[in-house]
């Protein structure tokens, strides 16, 4: 009864909407009061679909594709319904459009033990420089990591020490040094999971992300 | 070499501290467009891009504003015209096993563009409306709230 009534808000909001005429509700809400509407959409930068669950007291609604949505009140649970293009480009444009622009991350890998980097990572400097450069208000984390060998203290002094390197090469290179912000890891966060005592290159190693 | 090293630290740590709030930023402010406001401890504060943005904020934009943010585990939400949305909680400490957060949608369009903390722990991100919580696996979607 109450899925049965709001599939009919949600479906007569939506053909309301495609016809251009609002009815008693203006055009860009198609939900009453008391209602949200949710939607699933592609990632914006690689178009790649996940996946949500929405849920409350009356029951809930899993959202598998691309612009699946659901309208929710206090006591309904809608049902899934597809969404058009032109509806969500109606709907939530202006919200998509202020999207800051998608955090990129880079890796940096270290010789065993040592703070020096690896050949082909330091070969990757210039283009993080690029990419801060084409940013209005750049911040860039540079967290560093260790692989499991030897204690887990002595881990997140070297994974710091690791991250002060990256830093300071990073401001050699040109790079403000008001943007950065340095992280130690540890061992505690490792790429590739391994037990403990276990040398793995490709755990030791600095993440930069560039927000 | 060693004190220069520990100098180093000191500085840029120093230069990413903000001296005004004991507690640390869940992220900035990125894009801003016409009326866009922060509204902290009861104080509305208008929003310009590079802001510092705390837990228990909330965002919120006039009728010709929009707003973006980037948290500090690069998620993404943004807010529509005449929209709201509040950052109920946000802790980003892998290294202590700390992630959680809460996003709560209070009224209008937004969009929300996962991050780090859905990747690593989906379930310690949580999508709030008025009537409904919505659980993601590291995804895009976006909320429409007519309270």
């Amino acid at each position: 009864m109450t899925v049965a009534r709001s599939g009919l808000l949600l479906f007569g909001a939506l053909a309301a909407l495609s016809v251009g005429c609002g009815g008693k509700r203006p055009a860009t809400t198609p939900v009453d009061r008391g209602q949200s509407l949710i939607v699933l959409l592609p990632d914006p930068e690689t178009d790649k679909v996940g996946r949500a669950n929405v849920w409350n007291k009356a029951g809930s609604a899993d959202l598998d594709g691309e612009r699946k949505a659901v309208v929710t009140s206090d006591q309904q649970m809608g049902p899934v319904k597809k969404l058009s293009d032109d509806e969500v480009e109606r709907l939530f444009g202006a919200a998509l459009a202020a999207l800051p622009p998608e955090p990129r991350s880079f890796t940096l890998y270290f010789e065993f033990e040592s703070d020096d980097l690896t050949d082909q990572s330091v070969k990757l400097v210039p283009e993080i420089l690029t990419v801060v450069k084409q940013r209005s208000d750049p911040e860039v984390a540079v967290v560093g990591h260790t692989d499991t060998m030897g204690s887990s203290k002595a881990n997140v002094a070297l994974a710091m020490k690791r991250a002060v390197f990256v830093g300071r090469l990073l401001v050699d290179a040109g790079l403000d040094k008001t943007t950065i912000e340095l992280v130690s890891h540890g061992e505690a966060a490792l790429l590739i999971p391994t037990p403990d005592e276990t040398p793995e290159p490709r755990n030791r190693r600095v993440e930069i992300t560039v927000r | 070499m060693r004190i220069g090293m520990f100098a180093a630290v000191i500085v840029l740590v120093c230069a990413v501290s903000t001296p005004a709030f004991a507690q640390t930023p869940a992220g900035r402010i990125k894009t801003v467009s016409g009326a866009a406001f922060i509204v902290r401890a009861g104080k509305t504060i208008a929003a310009v891009p590079g802001q510092p943005v705390f837990a228990s904020d909330h965002l919120r934009t006039g009728n010709d504003g929009t707003l973006g943010v980037t948290l500090k585990d690069a998620t993404r939400l943004s807010l529509g015209p005449a929209s709201e949305l509040r950052v109920e909680r946000f802790v980003y400490a892998p290294e202590s096993g700390g992630l959680s957060m809460v996003i709560k949608f209070v009224r209008g369009a937004a969009a929300y563009v996962s991050g780090r903390i859905a990747k690593l722990a989906p379930d310690a991100v949580r999508l709030e409306t008025p009537s409904a919580i919505v659980g993601v696996r590291g995804t895009t979607v976006a909320v429409l709230v007519e309270p």
